[in-house]
This record gives C-alpha cells, sequence and structure tokens, in this order.
C-alpha cells in the first residue's frame, strides 16, 4: 500500500488505472480521495488507516498522500527499530508538539505568510495544488492559466461588504469536453443550459423567475409505493396535467418570465408557457438548487397543489452567452454576487475529470488561507527543514524530555531519528525518476538530482531547491537524505532573498494532516490484537 | 486479438498494449483500405468493417487502456469523422518511442518534457507550412490560361520552370483526371457564385478525397446543393452539415448512389398505399418528439405502481383504452386535417393502421434534425403528445413524392418518398446504394469522412500538404533540432539535450512509420522500399535548407518522383496535390500524444469490484 501512494505522489507521480472487475469505466488519476476509496482490503488496520486518511481529505481537501505516506513510514520505521512501542509512541507524540509548536511560531523558517494585496502568492499557492496532479496533462501556460482562473473564482466568491456573519459564495463547475484548456473561463452568476433556439427578444430585465423543487412532470411521484384505487372513468394523468395548467396559468398572471425546475417539467405544460414567452428550464439538478436560491433570492416551491406565494419568487438578469457549440443563459442579480461559474474545457474525459477534481480541490485550499493567512514552502522543503530541527532540538533537550518521557536517552534519540527519517522519506517519494535527493546543510531544503547528473554538474543540475527560494551556490555543503549527517540548526532564510517561492502548500492541511498522520500511526502501533468475527 | 505481439514482460505493459493495439489497424492507414471481419467468438456474429475507428469500436476493448482509446477515439471520431487511423496509428509509433526511450534508460520526466517539446515542433510546422484559401486560389488563377495552350504545356511540362511547374501539373491533371460530372457541375453550379480569394471547391475536394473518390463526388453534389438553397440567406462558403443526411439502401448497384434535394425515407407496404394518396400535394405535418403509441410517457415520468382500478358497474361494452385513445387521435388530427406526421419515435401498428385508413401518413424514427428544420420552414411546432397538437402546432406546405419504389430489388416491399417543402427547406439526402448489405455502413463512414474533411477544410480556410508531406515536414524539423541537439551536448556536455535529441528522434521514427505504412498499403511498395525512398527524400531535404517559399514546390516536386504517396491509381499517371486537414490533423496528433503520455505516466491497475479484492502492479520496472 506504500509503494502504491508513495508513487503517486507528487508533480511527476505516476498514475493509477482504477477500474472494477465487470467491465466499468476507467478513471485514471493520482489523487489520494479516488485511489484510497478504491482499495478495499480485509485486513482493519489498512482500513483504519483508510478511514482516517479520508477523514482528513473530506475536510481539508489536500495533503491526503502526504498524510498516508508519512503515516505508513512512521509506522514502518516504528517496526524496524526495535524498541518498545510504548516509547515510540510517546517519542512521537512528543516531536509532534514539537513540530507544530514551530509551525505556530512566527518566525519558523518555512513557512511564509500570505500576502492578501497581491494575488502572486495566492496563484503560486493554486498553482502548485493545480500541477500535483499530472493526469491533468497540462503544459506551462495552461497551469498558469487554471491557475490564475481559479484564484479569480476564489476572489469573486469572497463578499465584499461584510455583514455581521460572512458566508462564502459558492463556485460552480461546469466541464466541457473537447475544447482547448485555453479557453476555460470564470464567470461572475450562473450558466445553465439552455433549450435549443431561445430568443430573449423583448423581454426586459431583471425577469421574475419562480423555482421549483417538486417535480411537475405530471406523476404522483410523491406518493411513494402506496396503494391508491381510482375509479372507472377517471383519469388521473389528466386531472394532474389540469392541475398544472392551473399552476402555469397562476405564474402567467404573475407576471414570471423564467420558470426553473429542479426535475422534469411535464411537455404539456413547458409548450404552455414557452407558448406564452416564459423562459422554461427543467432538469436542473440538485447541485445548483442552493447556488440559485442564492443568487435570484426565490424560494424553492415544493408542490404543485397550492397557489405559489408571491415571496417565492425571484428576481434576475438574464443573457444569452454562446460558448463553443452551446448557447447557455447566463444568469446575475442585479448586485455584487458571490455566485460565479467556472467553465472548464479539456481535450478529453480523463483529463477533465481529473481537472475539475483539482480545480474543486484549489478552491478548498485557497478558502483555508482565509483562516490562517499563510503557507508552507513546498517542494519536500518543509519535511527536510521539519527534520533538521526536530533532529537538532531532540539532540539538545535529550537530558530534559527523555526522563518526561520515561524512557533512556538512547531510546528517545533512536524513536526521534526514526521520526525524522520518515520525514525526509516523504520528500524522498516525490522524486520517481530514481533521481536523489539532497538535503543542503545550511538552510535544510530538499533538492533533487537527476539519476545521471554527476557530483561536479551539481551546481547545474540543481540550480534551485524544491521549493524555489533557496538558490545553489559554491560554499553550499550537501548530504544525500538517507545517509547519516551531523545534526545542525536550519538558519532561518535571509528576509531581502529576491527569489519567490514558486512552490508552497496548504498550512491548515498540512498540520493538520501531520497531526492525523502521527496519531494514526500511534494508534495502529498500539493494536496488539485483532479480533475477527468469522460469522 | 491482444495476444497477436509477444508482450514482453520486462517493459511497460501499458504501452505494449497501445503498441499492440495499433498494430490491428496498421493496414488501414492511409487511402487504400482493407475490409476487414470481426467475429463474434460467443455468438458466431462477424461484421465487415473498414475505417479504424469501426474496427475499435467493434473490438469492444476491455483492457483498461483498450478503453482508455476507445474513448478517445470515439471522442476524436464524433467531432471530425476522419483522422481516428491516423490518431490510433501514431498513439501505437509514439508509444513504441517511449518505450524504446524507457529501455534506453531515459526517465520518465525527461521523455514527457521532450515528447512535449516535440509536438509543438510538429504542430509548429503544420501552421507554418500551411496552404491558406488564398493562396490556393492564386495558383488557380494561373491554370486560367486558355485551354489549348495548357494541353500543349502540360505535355512539357517536365521541362518548364519550377515556379510554373505546380501550376501547369495541375491543370494538367485536372483535364484528366476529372470526370465529366465534375466538369459540368464547375460550369453551371459554381462559377457564378465564387468568392475571388475562394478557390475551387472541387478542387479541394478533390485533394481530399484520399481515394475515395466516388463518396468525395456525393459530398461535393450535396454540399452544392446545400450551399444554393442557401445562397439567398448567407454568402457564407461554409455549408451547414447538420442538413445533410443519408438514406442507406441495399440491393442496389454502388452506382446508383445519388444526392436528392430534400429529406428522403423508406416507407413499409401500409405506408406507401398511404403516401400513394397524398403525394404531390400540400399538406399539413405535425411534428411529435416521442412515440405515438397510447402506454408512451415523456421522459421522467414515472407511472404508478399501486394503481387500482375499482369499477362500479360491470360494462363489458367498454372498449380498451387503447381503442379509446386511438379514436381520439385520428379524431383530433382528422379535425386539424393534418395529412403527415413525422414522430421521431416509434408508432405503435394500431396508430398506423387507423391513419392509413383516414389516408394520412405516419413516418416513425424521423431524425431529429429533419423535425427542427421541417419545422422551422413549415412553422409546425414539435410536440411530444399527439393530444397536445393544436392549429398553432400544425405547420403547412410540405410535399410528399414518391421517390422511388424499390420493391422490385427486394423481396419484402419498399418505398422511398421525397418529404420536402416548397420553400427550400435546405435538407439534401444522400442515398448510399450497394448490392452487399455488409457494405453500406463502410460506404456511409466514407462519404460521412469525406464529408467532413470538405467541411472542416472550408471551416479551417487553409489545408495541410498531404501524402505524407505534412509529416516528412515535421521528420525533418525534428530531426533538425535533434541534431542540433546532439551537437550542442557535444560542447557542453551535459546530458539533457542528449536525451532530448535521442527522443525526438524516435518521434520523428514514428511519423516515419505512418509514411511508410501508408505506403505499403497502396500495394505497390515493400516496407522496405517504402522507407529508402523516404530516407532518400529526406536526406534530399536536409542538404537544401528550404525556405517556406520553396517548399511548395519541393513537395509537389517529390510527388511526381514517387507517386506512392498519392492516392491516384498507378494507370493515371499526373500526380494530383493531396491536401490533408489542418484542425483535424493537429487534433490527432495532440491527441495521440496525450494518450501516450497519460499510459507512460501509469504504473499500476487496481481494480475494484464486488468479488474478491485484486490489485495489480502493471508495471515492473
Amino acid at each position: 500500500m506504500k509503494e502504491l501512494l508513495k508513487s503517486s505522489y507528487g508533480p511527476t507521480a505516476r498514475l493509477k488505472q482504477v477500474h472494477n472487475n465487470i467491465g466499468g469505466a476507467v478513471v485514471t488519476t493520482s489523487t489520494s480521495s479516488v485511489l484510497l476509496q478504491a482499495i478495499s482490503s480485509s485486513h482493519p488496520i489498512v482500513s483504519l488507516i483508510k478511514g482516517s486518511i479520508l477523514n482528513h481529505v473530506s475536510r481539508f481537501s489536500d495533503c491526503g498522500l502526504f498524510a498516508s505516506v508519512f503515516c505508513l513510514s512512521l509506522i514502518e520505521e516504528a517496526g524496524r527499530c526495535d524498541l518498545s512501542q510504548n516509547v515510540i509512541i510517546r517519542v512521537n507524540k512528543h516531536l509532534l508538539s514539537l513540530c507544530t509548536a514551530h509551525l505556530q511560531q512566527e518566525d519558523c523558517g518555512c513557512k511564509v505568510q500570505l500576502d492578501f494585496c497581491s494575488s502572486q502568492s495566492l496563484i503560486t499557492l493554486a498553482r502548485s495544488v493545480i500541477s500535483s496532479k499530472p493526469t491533468c496533462v497540462l503544459s506551462e501556460p495552461e497551469s498558469a492559466h487554471i491557475s490564475r482562473l481559479a484564484v479569480q473564482a476564489f476572489l469573486l466568491t469572497v463578499p465584499c461588504n461584510i455583514p455581521d456573519k460572512v458566508r462564502l459564495g459558492r463556485t460552480v463547475t461546469i466541464p466541457m469536453e473537447g475544447h482547448s484548456v485555453l479557453e476555460s473561463a470564470v464567470f461572475p452568476g450562473l450558466l445553465l443550459d439552455t433549450p435549443e433556439n431561445i430568443s430573449l427578444g423583448n423581454l426586459c430585465s431583471p425577469l421574475r423567475m419562480v423555482l421549483f423543487s417538486a417535480s411537475l412532470a405530471g406523476d404522483l411521484s410523491e406518493l411513494g409505493d402506496g396503494r391508491i384505487e381510482v375509479h372507472q372513468g377517471v383519469d388521473t394523468d389528466s386531472q394532474i396535467v389540469d392541475q398544472l395548467l392551473e399552476l402555469g396559468k397562476q405564474v402567467l398572471k404573475d407576471e414570471v418570465k423564467l420558470f426553473v425546475c429542479q426535475k422534469v417539467i411535464h411537455p404539456v405544460l413547458q409548450h404552455y408557457l414557452r407558448c406564452n414567452g416564459v423562459i422554461v428550464i427543467e432538469r436542473l439538478g440538485i447541485s445548483l438548487m442552493e447556488p440559485l436560491i442564492q443568487l435570484t433570492g426565490a424560494q424553492p416551491v415544493a408542490t404543485l397543489h397550492t397557489t405559489v406565494p408571491w415571496e417565492a419568487y425571484g428576481e434576475v438578469h438574464v443573457s444569452v452567452r454562446p460558448f463553443g457549440s452551446k448557447t447557455k443563459l447566463h444568469l446575475h442579480p442585479a448586485g455584487k454576487t458571490t455566485i460565479c461559474t467556472m467553465i472548464l474545457c479539456h481535450r478529453n474525459e480523463t483529463m477533465l475529470s481529473e481537472l475539475k477534481l483539482v480545480c474543486q480541490k484549489t478552491e478548498h485550499v485557497l478558502r483555508l488561507t482565509l483562516r490562517e493567512p499563510c503557507a508552507l514552502l513546498g517542494g519536500g522543503c518543509t519535511e527536510t527543514h521539519l527534520a533538521a530541527y526536530v533532529r537538532h532540538q531532540s539532540k539538545n533537550d535529550v537530558s530534559e524530555s527523555s526522563p518526561v518521557l520515561g524512557c533512556s536517552q538512547t531510546e528517545y534519540l533512536l524513536a526521534g531519528e526514526a521520526f525524522c527519517r520518515s520525514l525526509e522519506s516523504v520528500a524522498t517519494s516525490l522524486e520517481h525518476d530514481d533521481g536523489a535527493s539532497l538535503i543542503d546543510l545550511t538552510h535544510a531544503h530538499h533538492w533533487t538530482l537527476p539519476s545521471d547528473a554527476t557530483e561536479e554538474h551539481l551546481e547545474d543540475a540543481a540550480a534551485l531547491c524544491g521549493c524555489g527560494v533557496v538558490q545553489s551556490c559554491q560554499n553550499k555543503k550537501w548530504s544525500y537524505l538517507n545517509t547519516e549527517y551531523a545534526e545542525f540548526s536550519p538558519e532561518p532564510l535571509l528576509t531581502a532573498s529576491p527569489l519567490q517561492p514558486t512552490v508552497l502548500d496548504s498550512f491548515t492541511a498540512k498540520v493538520n494532516a501531520l497531526e492525523v498522520a502521527v496519531e494514526t500511526a500511534n494508534l495502529v502501533l498500539d493494536v496488539r490484537y485483532v479480533i475477527q468475527d468469522v460469522n | 486479438m491482444l495476444e497477436g505481439v509477444v508482450i514482453n514482460s520486462r517493459q511497460h505493459v501499458g504501452l505494449q498494449k497501445l503498441s499492440a493495439l495499433s498494430g490491428r489497424i496498421r493496414s488501414s492507414v492511409g487511402p487504400f483500405k482493407n475490409y476487414k471481419f470481426i467475429q463474434d467468438e460467443s455468438s458466431g456474429d462477424s461484421v465487415l468493417v473498414c475505417s479504424c475507428f469501426r474496427i475499435i469500436e467493434n473490438l469492444e476493448p476491455t483492457c483498461a487502456v483498450g478503453q482508455l482509446v476507445y474513448e478517445t477515439v470515439r471522442g476524436h471520431h464524433k467531432q471530425y469523422h476522419t483522422g481516428s487511423g491516423c490518431l490510433l496509428f501514431l498513439a501505437g509509433g509514439w508509444s513504441r518511442a517511449a518505450l524504446d526511450s524507457l529501455r534506453r534508460g531515459i526517465s520518465v520526466k525527461h521523455i514527457i518534457t521532450a515528447m512535449s517539446e516535440g509536438i509543438d515542433i510538429c504542430l509548429d510546422v503544420c501552421k507554418k507550412f500551411s496552404v491558406s484559401f488564398k493562396d490556393l486560389a492564386v495558383m488557380e488563377k494561373c491554370t486560367a490560361a486558355p485551354g489549348g495552350t495548357k494541353k500543349a504545356s502540360t505535355d512539357a511540362s517536365i521541362e518548364m520552370a519550377n515556379f510554373h511547374d505546380k501550376c501547369l501539373s495541375k491543370s494538367g491533371q485536372r483535364k484528366v483526371k476529372l470526370s465529366r460530372h465534375f466538369c459540368e457541375a464547375k460550369s453551371d453550379m459554381l462559377s457564378t457564385v465564387r468568392h475571388p480569394d475562394q478557390p475551387d471547391m472541387i478542387v479541394i475536394a478533390e485533394s481530399l478525397s484520399h481515394g475515395c473518390e466516388k463518396a468525395m463526388k456525393l459530398a461535393v453534389e450535396a454540399a452544392q446543393m446545400l450551399l444554393k438553397t442557401n445562397q439567398q440567406r448567407i454568402r457564407d462558403p461554409l455549408f451547414d452539415i447538420s442538413k445533410m443526411l443519408t438514406c442507406l439502401v441495399s440491393g442496389l448497384p454502388e452506382d446508383y448512389a445519388c444526392v436528392v434535394e430534400g429529406c428522403i425515407l423508406l416507407l413499409s407496404d401500409e405506408q406507401a398505399a398511404a403516401a400513394h394518396v397524398v403525394k404531390q400535394q400540400p399538406l399539413k405535418v405535425a411534428l411529435i418528439t416521442g412515440d405515438l403509441s397510447q402506454t408512451y410517457r415523456h421522459l421522467g415520468f414515472k407511472s404508478l405502481p399501486g394503481e387500482q382500478c375499482v369499477c362500479e358497474d360491470l360494462d363489458l361494452s367498454v372498449s380498451s383504452k387503447e381503442d379509446e385513445w386511438v379514436d381520439k387521435v385520428v379524431k383530433l388530427l382528422l379535425n386539424l386535417e393534418v395529412k403527415l406526421i413525422l414522430t421521431a419515435g416509434l408508432v405503435s401498428q394500431k396508430v398506423i393502421q387507423h391513419c392509413c385508413r383516414h389516408q394520412i401518413l405516419v413516418v416513425e424514427k424521423v431524425n431529429s434534425s429533419v423535425l427542427k428544420t421541417i419545422g422551422s420552414s413549415t412553422g409546425a411546432i414539435p410536440v411530444n403528445y399527439a393530444t397536445q397538437l393544436t392549429e398553432s402546432c400544425v405547420g403547412d406546405g410540405v410535399n410528399v413524392e414518391i421517390w422511388r419504389d424499390l420493391s422490385s430489388y427486394e423481396r419484402k416491399s419498399l418505398t422511398a418518398v421525397n418529404i420536402s417543402t416548397g420553400r427550400s427547406s435546405g435538407l439534401v439526402t444522400v442515398v448510399v446504394t450497394s448490392c452487399v448489405h455488409g457494405k453500406l455502413q463502410a460506404l456511409e463512414d466514407q462519404f460521412w469522412a469525406c464529408a467532413y474533411r470538405l467541411y472542416h477544410a472550408l471551416k479551417d480556410r487553409a489545408l495541410l500538404p498531404g501524402a505524407g508531406g505534412a509529416e516528412l515536414l515535421c521528420v525533418h524539423q525534428l530531426q533538425k533540432q535533434a541534431e542540433h541537439d546532439r551537437v550542442k551536448d557535444s560542447k557542453t556536455g551535459s546530458a539533457a539535450n542528449l536525451y532530448r535529441g535521442l527522443v525526438l528522434q524516435l518521434m520523428a521514427d514514428g511519423l516515419i512509420d505512418y509514411i511508410a505504412a501508408v505506403m505499403v498499403n497502396t500495394g505497390r511498395f515493400t516496407a522496405a522500399n517504402a522507407r529508402t525512398i523516404v530516407s532518400k527524400q529526406l536526406t534530399e531535404f536536409h542538404r537544401d535548407e528550404i525556405s517556406t517559399e520553396k517548399f511548395l514546390q519541393l513537395v509537389s516536386q517529390s510527388k511526381r518522383e514517387d507517386a506512392g504517396f498519392s492516392a491516384v491509381k498507378p494507370d493515371e499517371a499526373p500526380a494530383l496535390n493531396i491536401y490533408d486537414n489542418l484542425s483535424v490533423k493537429q487534433e490527432a496528433w495532440r491527441k495521440a500524444l496525450d494518450l501516450v503520455l497519460l499510459v507512460l505516466q501509469t504504473d499500476a491497475e487496481i481494480i475494484t469490484g464486488t468479488g474478491q479484492k485484486n490489485e495489480g502492479n502493471l508495471m515492473l520496472l
């Protein structure tokens, strides 16, 4: 399982094809949420790990693979270092608090404050998330375009005038196959599929609209499986149609110009309304209901048996927007809105579905920055930095900590070493092409060396570290990540560094992933017996 | 099917599968295609297929890679109707290139960067060397010399100066090649409506026919008919392909294929009787989008499972619900004086009988675009249920004509009617005929491929030198870049460039393989022979640096030297200028590479399922 997930980690990851054994559709992906759901295991420990990671992903979207790889290597290292599991668990807990405390500090070397005045760092953050999934097959300009769009969509969902309670809007994603990625776009408001040859003609904006959540198909689906008895000669179908037409008449009387239904509308009613100049949209789908309610202020009507109350009507501006071969109905309110629509285009279905997943993830990650406006250095630099820091700290406080944790100094150091090695192994697994992973001995950043580069060409081969903040220079000392090196305290970066980081990770997601990984590993280590009920 | 190629377990299995799959269509690329039988072992059914898309469709690949391929090819075919073979073949060729690179120890990351760079080079070449319509029109003007001198100079064209060479060969070729039909069409149809910058559609069509001259002839005829009817409205050289229809008739010889204005539909015996009554008079028409039967309900309607009928008194004389419904519908139709009903869905037998009795012609399974067009030209509004029909939904002025009685050719009687509106509805039907029933599908595919090629050419307003010309240029450019990298490499000594050069070289090999396969398929070259010619051509390219202006002439020369590239039959000596679609080819190449890169990066297949857990690592590298 570790090998499987490890090989999916990072922007140069290998992909996995997921499909079921009866010839279902094939999903090509390297996303943790899809992968983990696909893995089914009869072993309870695997299910346990899977469950806790999936829970993390559902809350934070990002860093699922980081958490799983870290958790699995912690377990592996623990098995290797021949210590009592109690000791390891306690040391792990201690070191975790050390890490989180360090990350929360203002002057932490791997933390970057996000500047909301310029979109640059936000775009960098979005881009790191987007480019981490190679299934999307994006070129440089394409991924830049998508990251810009993601940030633009995010900014549109942040309300401008802040009432007492801030409520973020929604981004609705519409995938479109067969167009170039660069044709993707973001619009404020909502775009809906339209029936063909629609003409707005002489409709004046804003239009009054009504929204139904009940099915207007002319059936009695609300009844469920109950039985009804009908007298002969009574035609239930035509009676419902009459009821529907009654509804249509009322709506027309109230000068409604846009008639939207979540489900199916009976063709007779559709025909009647269209003939009277109403735009009819059916089969909206549940996912668009909430944004539409927010956008228009309409209340969804859940029955067709009463008259529609006046308060249920909403108002909206409407325009027609051609997009590719399709025409879309563009709804936008009079004032500002926090609802926006993102149209994603890609050349084929596989890439498009992954792109959609990634964009939703990016949106989530960007939202997390509102809670904590900072990010961590990406490209493995945070991991190596933390490892160096923990190693240094644990050497220094070994005399104080070991009695508190109830273990000998050697045990403490050994367990600490295991912890650091696990962190470093996460950074190492970013490289999939047999390249070597290095750490520099001043800033403790992560460097990768292609497998074919020789020692002399070190400076040429690795000009920048994983996150792009540190430049390589002659007097740096290097060490391979899987070898031993003398502990040192990582130097903080000079604030006047000319280089901006090119890869950033979500702070909130990563800190939580760190905690989830260590706690899950501890729980697994604590398990002694597995009792299985075979019945 | 996949077992045909030995899969070496030490290699990337996914790429091998891709390459094996593309090997299946090796004999189906290019203008000369071989028919294949695909047989279902379990049921014993078999189909005759010709185009690459149909091969993949009928093979129904079950493995993950196969499904990915099918998904891509299907997407491409739906949009372009041509170029699927090129896509699949190159996906195979480039997957072999990737395999080779892996074998030489190049990392996946390097392969991906180098290949993306390679495709950029290729697409760039396509853009740079595409022939715009303006250029084509200019070339044509050269040919507009008086006929007599043209003919004389054709014989001497070999000795002529390079500049005139191309134009003259073109004109000569037209004299020899054009069928009587083409000449006629040109004189009476297109000459009046030609745009100054617009080259002759017939010439374009001919150079795009790629061996399907008959199908292309039909496509041109249909396109011109569409253009003529729409000319009053818009002066747009692009025709509306959605108004083109096909009608398949088996039992007639292939030469009977023709283009007819209006919409040709096949009718059964009963319907034909009604048609004879209503023919040749303006009719009222109703359009129905659903089925015409009592039990039909629209999509999304759930009927009640627990409905029970309670009878208060037993009345045995009451007729069945269906009879009641049919009576109601027929009465309504008679009231509205509707004489023709077109439905997109099915029609119950009872309705057909009743309608025929009242001389109402009912046609089922009509294409929805036909409904739309007829609706917009007659003012009829399509409705879902027959009971919905009102005065305002009924259109007026549709003509039904008996087009041909086909009963004598088949045992069961069959009549074809032409439904058209007086005010030129703008529909054009292409009747595809064949004595062999199994061949109809292939012929229809051929027609659509030609029609779409023409359509995209007019849409792009540019063409790509065909017959391997574009590929050759790309190979040349790729090899130049590879060479450049190698030279730079030996100076600086860094390894990254070396890899790039190697991968680009391998990609070029994939393209060469494609050209060679096309040449072999013509049947006049052995594989070795074809390769020699290609490499000879390439060395010529390398010797003198080609510039854009010189290029066209070079390609046309090359074609004369080895007519094997072209689709012309050997007895017709003067080579034809052959062109390809720009956007279709670019898109096919890009999709092919996307496919290869996706598969290249995949290392495992996770099989989930209802049964036991099954999880296997595919790649053993």
